[in-house]
C-alpha cells in the first residue's frame, strides 16, 4: 500500500531490493521527482549498509590483495573519472593513435560539426568511425550529444554537453536499446557546464543495438528507464 | 610522528585521482567486510572472492561517482557488493540453501591485526551493536529480513519460501526496517 502521493511504505523493501518488478518501477519512477521519498530512502539505505555487519566474519585468501593490484595495473588509464578528461584517454581500447586522431578531428571540426548537427544524424569519421548525433527533448532543449562508434562496433564513446547538472539524488543513465529491451551501460553525472565524455562499455557489440537513450534516474541508476528522457538517437547505419 | 589515518571519503577522493595506494588502503580496511557479505550471499568462497575483487575494481573505476552526501563509503561499498553478489545468484538461478541460518552462525573475529587494532576494535564494537539491534527484532521479522538481505529474495519469494501470506511478509519487512532505522538513529 502506498500513500496517495508518496511511496513511503514501499521504501524499506525497495532499499532491500525485495520489491517485485512492478513495485520497483513504481518507486523508481516516483523517486525521480520526490525529494521527501529520496531522503527517506537514504535513511533505509544506511540501515542496509549496517546490516552487512551481521554477516558471519570471514577472511578472503591473502593473495586477493595482490590480484587486485595486478588487475588495477592492467586497467591502466582506462578507468573512468568524474572529471573531464581528454577524450583519447577514454577511447584507449581502439588505440591511442585512433583516439588521438579522433580528438584532433573533433577539435578541428568542432564548429563545423556543431553547425551540422541540426541537419545530419550520422557523420562518418576517420577509419570508418561513426558519430551519431543525439536529439534532445523538451525537458532538455539545450542539451546536445553524440555517440562515436568504432568501425567494428566494438568500442564507443558518449559525449554530452549542456545537460543540466542534477541534484544529489539523481544521475543520468545511458541505455542501449534492442527491440523493447533497454540495457544500462553507464550512470553518470555532468560537470558545471553540463559536459561529460565517457567510454561505452557495452556487453555486446554496439552494432547489435538499434538506439541509444539517456534518461534521468535516481542515483545509482534504475533497472529500467523510468525517468525523463533527455537525449536519444538511432544506432542504425543510414 | 604517527600518520593520521585518512577517512573513507578522503580515500575515495584519492582513488578518483587514480592513486592506487588509496585503493590499497581502502581494501585493507574493508576487504573482510565485503568478502563476508559476498560469502554470506553466494555461499561459495571462490565466487565470493571474485565478487570482492570486482567490487574493488568497480570502486577504482567509479570512485568519481561517489557522493559523500548520499551515503557513507561503507554503505556504498556494501550496496555494490550486495547488488553484484545477488546478480550472480540470480544468473546462476541457484541459491545457497534458502533457510541457511546466517543469523545464528557464530563468527570468529580473529585476525584483527589485518585491519589494524584500532579499526578492528571499532568494527567489532559496531558489529556487536548491530547484532544486538537485530536481536531485538521478533524472530519472524528477522527471518524475513535475512532472506531478503542475504538471499536476494523478493517479498513474494519470501512469502513462498515461508508459506506465509504476501501481506504478512511485507509487514514484517517494513516493521523490521523501521525498527532498525529507529534504533540506529537513537544509537
Amino acid at each position: 500500500m502506498t500513500d496517495e502521493t508518496h511511496v513511503l511504505e514501499l521504501l524499506p523493501a525497495y532499499a532491500l531490493d525485495s520489491l517485485d518488478e512492478v513495485e520497483t518501477r513504481l518507486v523508481a519512477e516516483h523517486l525521480t521527482g520526490c525529494y521527501l521519498c529520496r531522503t527517506e530512502l537514504r535513511a533505509y539505505q544506511e540501515v542496509t549498509g549496517q546490516l552487512a555487519l551481521i554477516a558471519p566474519e570471514a577472511l578472503p585468501a591473502p593473495e586477493l590483495g595482490s590480484r587486485l593490484q595486478a588487475k588495477i595495473q592492467s586497467l591502466g588509464s582506462t578507468r573512468s573519472r568524474s572529471t573531464r578528461q581528454p577524450l583519447f584517454r577514454t577511447f584507449r581500447p581502439v588505440g591511442a593513435l585512433i583516439g588521438l586522431m579522433l580528438i584532433i578531428g573533433l577539435l578541428a571540426s568542432n564548429i563545423l560539426l556543431w553547425q551540422r548537427l541540426n541537419h545530419l544524424e550520422v557523420l562518418t569519421g576517420p577509419l570508418g568511425m561513426r558519430a551519431i548525433v543525439l536529439a534532445n527533448t523538451e525537458s532538455s532543449p539545450q542539451a546536445s550529444g553524440f555517440v562515436i562508434v568504432s568501425s567494428d562496433g566494438e568500442d564507443g564513446v558518449l559525449v554530452v554537453d549542456e545537460l543540466p547538472p542534477l541534484d544529489a539524488d539523481r544521475e543520468y543513465q545511458l541505455w542501449l536499446v534492442r527491440g523493447d529491451q533497454n540495457t544500462s551501460v553507464a550512470v553518470f553525472s555532468v560537470d558545471e557546464s553540463g559536459y561529460r565524455g565517457l567510454r561505452i562499455e557495452a556487453p555486446e557489440s554496439l552494432s547489435t543495438y538499434s538506439a541509444v537513450r539517456v534518461t534521468v534516474e535516481p542515483v545509482g541508476g534504475s533497472p529500467e528507464p523510468m525517468g525523463e528522457e533527455v537525449l536519444h538517437g538511432s544506432l542504425f547505419n543510414p | 610522528m604517527k600518520e593520521l589515518k585518512p577517512d573513507d571519503a578522503s580515500l575515495i577522493a584519492r582513488i578518483a585521482q587514480a592513486q592506487a595506494e588509496a585503493l590499497n588502503r581502502l581494501y585493507d580496511r574493508y576487504n573482510r567486510l565485503v568478502y563476508s557479505v559476498a560469502l554470506a550471499i553466494v555461499g561459495d568462497r571462490a565466487v565470493a572472492e571474485e565478487v570482492t575483487l570486482d567490487v574493488f575494481v568497480q570502486v577504482w573505476q567509479r570512485a568519481g561517482t561517489y557522493r559523500p552526501e548520499q551515503a557513507q563509503v561503507r554503505t556504498w561499498l556494501i550496496a555494490i557488493t550486495r547488488h553484484h553478489a545477488i546478480d550472480i545468484l540470480r544468473m546462476q538461478k541457484s541459491r545457497p540453501e534458502a533457510n541457511a541460518v546466517i543469523w545464528n552462525e557464530d563468527s570468529v573475529p580473529d585476525g584483527q591485526s589485518a585491519h589494524g587494532l584500532e579499526e578492528g576494535v571499532q568494527l567489532s564494537i559496531q558489529r556487536e551493536r548491530v547484532r544486538q539491534m537485530v536481536a531485538e527484532l521478533p524472530a519472524e521479522q528477522r527471518e524475513a529480513l535475512v532472506l531478503a538481505y542475504f538471499r536476494g529474495y523478493t517479498q513474494s519469494q519470501i512469502a513462498e519460501v515461508l508459506k506465509q501470506p504476501l501481506g504478512t511478509i511485507k509487514t514484517r519487512i517494513r516493521l523490521a526496517m523501521q525498527k532498525l532505522r529507529k534504533l540506529l538513529e537513537e544509537d
